[in-house]
C-alpha cells in the first residue's frame, strides 16, 4: 500500500460520499438508535429519558427471544448455502465453453427482479392449493406440501426465495474476482501438475480472498436486514417460525408505533451483526 | 473457438447438465409470471395446478393487463424511475468510486475509523428502518414531492464503496507507479488507469446502483407518492387492492420492471469476456 | 423530538444551503394532499374543485397494505403533509390517542351528523369527540352458487333467510366434491372472504355472546380466550381441519374461484354483487342470503369501513376540512358512492337511494337492497381500542395458524400473550 504524500487528496475524494452518508444514513441511524433510550408518552408525545427500560422490556419479551432464535437459525443456514452455491455458480459460468455467454445472461435475470416481486411470484408458486410447485409434485406422484404454512417448511421456503436472487447476485461478484486472476498463474499450476481441485483450493481461493470477504460480509448483512418476503408472505408465521428480528423491528416501529422497543431491537441486532462481520473480516484478513 | 475448459478439468457434459439445471430454476418462475401477465386475470392459475406446460405459455393470450397498466400511467412511472436510476448510476457512481479509491489505495489518518464508523455502520442498518428521522430531515429541506428528495439520499451507497475498495486494492502497484512517474494526477490515475481495467466491477457496481434505485419502494412511497412522481414499484403495489389483487396487472408490472434492467445488463455481459481476452492470453 | 431536530437540522442546514434550492413557491390555489387508497378519485376531486376554485386536491394513492406504515411514519414524524387521510375506522382511536387527527365536531351541522349511521359516528369518535368523518360502511352477506345446491340435492336459501352456522357446516360438507379423486377437493363448500381477518371473524364469538375486547379497551385475557371464543374458533378450526369443507393454505380472494365454480358458498361484502352482476363471462347461477349466526346465539353482522380525517399538523385546516366535509355529506357523499369507491355509503340519505334507484329493481342488483338493510340490522363494529392495529394483526397471524391446523386454545392463549406485550406501551 502506498503512502500518499499529499495528505489532503484522499480526504477530498472521500468528502462527497462521506458527507452524503453522514447526512442521510449515519445521522438518521444515530437518531433512531437514540430513540431506544426514550419512552414516548403516546398520548402527549412527550419524550422521557428511560435509560435501559426499552432494553429491559425486549429482553423480558418471549416474542423477542423467539425471533432471536429464528434469526440465528436462518443466518446459520442461509449464508453458507448462498456462498457455496454462488461460488459454485461463478466457477461454472467462468468455464470456457461454447454458448457460455447465453448461460451467463440467463443467470443474471433474477438479479433484475426485485425482492418484492420475487417474493410474490414464489409465494404464488408455493401456494398449497393452486401453486405450480405442488402442481409439479402432483405430476410426480408426491403429495402436496404446505410450504409457507408449515412450521417445518416455512423458513426453508424463505431461504429458497432469498437464494433465488442471492445466489446469482453474489456469484456475479465472485465471477468478477475470478476474471481478475491472471490466467498465467493457473497455467503455471497446471504445468506443475496440480489437479483441478488442488489448483482451485491452493491458488484460486486464496486469490479470491478479498472478493470472498466482500461477498461474505455483504451477504451476511443483506440476510440480516432482509424482511420483505416475511412482510409480504408470512407475517412471521406460522407460529412465529419465520419471525426474523428485522421483521419484528419493522412491525414494532412502523406498524405499532413502538419506536423505543423497535430501536432497542435494532441496536441489539447491530451489535450482533458488527461482531459477526468483524469475525468474518478477521478470518479473511489480508496477510500481506 | 477453443472449447477446452481453461479454468478446470470438469467434464463438459457435467458442466452443461449443471448449467441447464440452474437455467430451469431461474427460468420457470419467470416464464410462469410472464405467461400469467398475458393471461386474463381469472385464468392466471388455471394451468399451474395440476401443472401443465400451458402454465409456461400464454395460451389465452391477452394484452388486457398491459393496457390497464399503461392507461393508469405506468409509462410515466417507468420514465420517472429510469431517469432516477440513470442519475444514480452516473452521480452515485462517481461519488462512490472516488471514496472506494481513497479507501482502497491510500494510507491516511483515520482511514480505518472512517471506514468502520461511517461506511460499515451505515451498510449494516436497513435504510427502511431509519426512515423516520430521514423523513424529518428531508421534510425540513422542503424536499417532499421533489426529485432531489428521491435522488440525493440514495446516491452514496456504502455497499458500492466497499465493493470498489475491495477491487481497487487488488490492482498491481506498478501500473499506478508508472502513471505517477509520468506526472499524472491521482484523479487521472483513477480515470485512465484504474477504471479501464476494472470493467467487471464497474458493471457490477452500476448494476447494484441501478437496481437499488429502480427497485426502490418504501422511500419513494414516503417522499413522493403523488401520481406525477410515482415510481415503478409503487405503481405495481397499487394492483394489490383492499378487496382483491389484480394478479395479471401485478405480474405485468413486474415483468416490465424486470425487463428494463435485463436489457441494460445483457449488452454489458461482454465486458466479462473482454476481461479475459484483454489479459492477452489468446 | 426537539433534541433530534436540533441534532439534525441545525448542524446541517448550513452545509446544505449550498446544495439545495428549496422548491416551494406557493401557487395561487391552496394545494392539499389526500393520502388514500387506489380508488377512482378523479370525479370527487373534479367536483370538489369546481365548487372550491381556491383549493386544489392532490391524491396520494398507496396500496392497502402500505397505508398503515405510511400513516405511522409521516404522522408519527409530525409532518404537515398529507393534509387529509383516509382512515380505516377501527384505527381512529389509535390515531386520536396519538393526537394525529383534528377534532371535527365543529365542521358538521346537527342534520349532517344525524344523517350518518349511528354505529359509524361511534366508530369515528374517540372519547366523545369526532376525529374521522364517516364516508362508507360495510356489511356481509352469504353468497352461494345455485349449481352446488342442485348437485347436492338441496334447496338454496332465499335472500332474506338467515342460515345458522350449524346449517352452513352441514351444507358445506355436502357441497365439497373431489372430482379428480386426488384426495383434495376441487369444489369446496365454504369460506370466509377475508378468511383470517378479525373484521369478518369477530362475528363468530359475538354471535355466541363473546366480546371483542375488555371494557377498558386493553384487556384481552379472559376475553379472547373465553369459552365463547374457544367455541367459535373451534367451529372455524373444524371447517378447515375436521370437516375439510374449506381450503387451507395461502390467503386468497374467494370471489376469484367462486366465479370459476370451485367455491360453493362464501360470506363476503356487497362489493361482490356488482362484480358478479357485471361479469359477462360468468356462467354460474348465484344468489345471496343474510349473514349466518349460531343457533344458540344472536345474529351479528360485521360492519365498519373507511372514514376520513384531517392531519392535526396541517397548514391548510380550512381547505382540508372543506374537502372532508364535502366527501362525507350530502352531494359529495353521493358522488363518492356513485363514481368513487363504490363502497356502501355511511349516510342514511345516500343509503336510501338503494330503495328508489331503478338500477336496483331487478335481480341480481336488487341484492344490494338486501345488503343495505343488513347494514342497518345487527351491525357489530370492531373492538374500540387504541391498539387496534396490533390486535388485528396478531389475531390475523393466529387465525391463519388455526386455519392451518394449530390448536385453538393454545393459539388464542398465544394471542393473549402477544397482544398484552404490545398493549403495555399504552398503559
Amino acid at each position: 500500500m502506498m503512502r500518499a504524500r499529499q495528505q489532503i487528496i484522499p480526504y477530498l475524494f472521500l468528502l462527497p460520499a462521506l458527507l452524503l452518508l453522514v447526512v442521510f444514513n449515519l445521522m438518521p441511524t444515530i437518531a433512531t438508535l437514540f430513540e431506544s433510550m426514550f419512552v414516548i408518552s403516546l398520548r402527549s408525545g412527550e419524550r422521557v429519558f428511560a435509560g435501559f427500560a426499552n432494553y429491559n422490556r425486549i429482553f423480558n419479551d418471549p416474542i423477542f427471544w423467539k425471533s432471536f432464535q429464528v434469526t440465528v437459525v436462518f443466518s446459520l443456514l442461509v449464508n453458507p448455502i448462498q456462498i457455496a452455491l454462488a461460488l459454485g455458480l461463478a466457477v461454472l459460468i467462468n468455464q470456457r465453453a461454447p454458448g457460455i455467454g447465453i448461460f451467463r445472461s440467463i443467470y443474471l435475470l433474477p438479479i433484475a427482479v426485485s425482492l418484492n416481486v420475487t417474493a410474490i411470484v414464489w409465494g404464488l408458486m408455493l401456494d398449497q392449493n393452486s401453486g405450480m410447485i405442488n402442481g409439479i409434485l402432483l405430476q410426480l406422484g408426491i403429495p402436496r406440501q404446505p410450504f409457507l404454512h408449515s412450521v417445518d417448511q416455512a423458513l426453508w421456503s424463505i431461504i429458497v426465495i432469498a437464494s433465488w436472487i442471492g445466489v446469482p447476485l453474489w456469484s456475479l461478484f465472485i465471477l468478477a474476482g475470478l476474471q481478475n486472476i491472471p490466467p498465467p498463474v493457473l497455467e503455471a499450476a497446471k504445468i506443475d501438475g496440480a489437479n483441478a481441485w488442488q489448483s482451485f483450493t491452493k491458488i484460486t481461493l486464496p486469490l479470491l480472498r478479498r472478493v470472498l470477504a466482500f461477498v461474505l460480509v455483504a451477504d451476511t448483512v443483506a440476510n440480516f436486514l432482509m424482511f420483505a418476503p416475511i412482510l409480504l408472505l408470512t407475517s412471521g408465521g406460522p407460529r412465529l417460525s419465520t419471525n426474523l428480528i428485522m421483521y419484528e423491528t419493522y412491525r414494532r416501529g412502523f406498524l405499532y408505533g413502538d419506536l423505543g422497543a423497535s430501536a432497542a431491537m435494532l441496536s441489539v441486532m447491530l451489535v450482533i451483526v458488527f461482531i459477526i462481520v468483524g469475525i468474518e473480516l478477521y478470518a479473511l484478513r489480508g496477510r500481506d | 473457438m477453443n472449447s477446452k475448459p481453461l479454468r478446470s478439468h470438469a467434464q463438459p457434459l457435467v458442466v452443461y447438465a449443471l448449467l441447464l439445471l440452474g437455467v430451469v430454476i431461474v427460468i420457470v418462475p419467470l416464464m410462469w409470471a410472464a405467461a400469467a401477465s398475458f393471461t386474463p386475470n381469472h385464468k392466471v392459475f388455471e394451468y399451474a395446478y395440476p401443472f401443465s406446460w400451458r402454465a409456461l405459455f400464454p395460451v389465452d393470450f391477452t394484452l388486457e393487463a398491459y393496457d390497464n397498466l399503461f392507461d393508469r400511467g405506468f409509462g410515466r412511472a417507468v420514465g420517472n424511475t429510469f431517469f432516477l436510476a440513470i442519475a444514480t448510476v452516473i452521480i452515485g457512481g462517481a461519488v462512490n468510486a472516488l471514496a472506494g479509491f481513497a479507501f482502497g489505495r491510500f494510507e491516511f489518518r483515520g482511514k480505518n475509523a472512517l471506514f468502520l464508523t461511517i461506511v460499515m455502520l451505515t451498510f449494516m442498518v436497513p435504510v427502511d428502518l431509519t426512515a423516520i428521522p430521514r423523513y424529518i430531515l428531508v421534510n425540513s429541506f422542503g424536499w417532499i414531492n421533489t426529485w432531489q428528495g428521491l435522488l440525493i439520499p440514495g446516491l452514496a451507497n456504502s455497499l458500492v464503496i466497499f465493493l470498489f475498495r475491495q477491487f481497487f486494492a487488488e490492482i498491481p502497484q506498478e501500473l499506478i507507479d508508472a502513471a505517477r512517474v509520468d506526472g499524472a494526477t491521482w484523479l487521472r490515475v483513477l480515470v485512465s488507469i484504474i477504471l479501464p481495467i476494472s470493467k467487471p466491477v464497474l458493471v457490477a457496481a452500476a448494476l447494484l446502483m441501478f437496481i437499488s434505485q429502480w427497485n426502490a419502494f418504501f422511500w419513494p412511497l414516503l417522499i413522493a407518492p403523488t401520481k406525477e412522481m410515482r415510481v415503478v414499484q409503487v405503481e405495481i403495489s397499487l394492483a394489490i387492492g383492499q378487496y382483491g389483487t389484480v394478479w395479471n396487472e401485478l405480474l405485468a408490472g413486474s415483468m416490465i420492471a424486470a425487463i428494463v434492467p435485463i436489457l441494460l445488463v445483457i449488452p454489458f455481459q461482454r465486458y466479462y469476456v473482454q476481461a479475459i481476452t484483454g489479459t492477452g492470453l489468446e | 423530538m426537539l433534541l433530534r431536530k436540533l441534532l439534525l437540522v441545525t448542524m446541517l442546514l448550513g452545509i446544505f444551503a449550498i446544495l439545495l434550492a428549496p422548491a416551494s413557491a406557493q401557487d395561487e390555489p391552496t394545494t392539499i394532499t389526500w393520502l388514500t387508497l387506489g380508488w377512482p378519485t378523479e370525479a370527487i376531486i373534479e367536483e370538489f374543485e369546481a365548487r372550491n376554485p381556491d383549493v386544489s386536491v392532490e391524491a396520494e394513492q398507496v396500496g392497502f397494505n402500505d397505508l398503515f406504515a405510511q400513516i405511522q411514519v409521516r404522522l408519527g414524524a409530525g409532518s404537515e403533509v398529507p393534509d387529509v387521510i383516509s382512515v380505516d375506522v377501527p384505527l381512529v382511536s389509535g390515531y386520536a390517542f396519538r393526537n394525529w387527527l383534528l377534532p371535527l365536531d365543529p365542521v358538521f351541522t346537527g342534520d349532517e351528523v344525524e344523517d350518518w349511521l349511528p354505529a359509524a359516528i361511534d366508530a369515528g369518535s374517540y372519547e366523545g369527540t369526532l376525529y374521522a368523518a364517516p364516508v362508507s360502511t360495510s356489511t356481509q352477506l352469504l353468497f352461494y352458487n345455485k349449481g352446488c345446491f342442485d348437485r347436492a340435492g338441496l334447496m338454496p336459501p332465499g335472500a332474506d333467510d338467515r342460515l345458522t352456522w350449524e346449517e352452513i357446516a352441514e351444507i358445506a360438507q355436502q357441497m365439497t366434491f373431489d372430482d379428480d379423486g386426488d384426495g383434495t377437493p376441487d369444489v369446496w363448500g365454504f369460506i370466509w372472504e377475508q378468511m383470517v381477518r378479525i373484521y369478518q371473524l369477530q362475528a363468530l364469538p359475538e354471535s355466541l355472546g363473546g366480546s371483542a375486547i375488555g371494557d377498558d379497551g386493553m384487556t384481552v385475557d379472559g376475553v379472547i380466550n373465553s369459552p365463547e371464543w374457544i367455541e367459535a374458533y373451534t367451529y372455524y378450526y373444524n371447517m378447515f381441519n375436521v370437516w375439510n369443507a374449506a381450503p387451507q393454505g395461502e390467503e386468497f380472494w374467494p370471489a376469484d374461484i367462486f366465479e370459476t365454480g370451485n367455491i360453493c358458498m362464501f360470506v363476503g361484502g356487497p362489493w361482490n354483487i356488482p362484480r358478479f352482476a357485471n361479469n359477462a363471462d360468468l356462467d354460474i347461477e348465484w344468489g345471496v342470503s343474510r349473514h349466518p349466526y349460531f343457533a344458540d346465539g344472536v345474529p351479528a353482522t360485521p360492519t365498519g369501513s373507511w372514514h376520513i380525517g384531517v392531519n392535526a399538523n396541517t397548514e391548510n385546516v380550512d381547505a382540508a376540512t372543506r374537502f372532508v366535509h364535502f366527501i362525507s355529506t350530502g352531494e359529495g357523499a353521493e358522488i363518492w358512492w356513485r363514481r368513487g369507491s363504490g363502497d356502501f355509503p355511511a349516510q342514511q340519505s345516500v343509503l336510501a337511494l338503494f330503495a328508489t334507484e331503478e338500477e336496483f329493481d331487478a335481480l341480481p342488483m336488487s341484492y344490494m337492497r338486501t345488503a343495505a338493510d343488513e347494514a342497518t340490522v345487527n351491525p357489530r363494529p370492531r373492538a374500540v381500542t387504541v391498539g387496534f392495529l396490533e390486535y388485528e394483526q396478531i389475531l390475523q397471524n393466529i387465525f391463519q395458524d388455526i386455519r392451518n391446523g394449530a390448536d385453538v386454545e393454545e393459539s388464542l392463549n398465544l394471542a393473549v400473550q402477544r397482544i398484552d406485550s404490545e398493549m403495555a406501551k399504552y398503559r
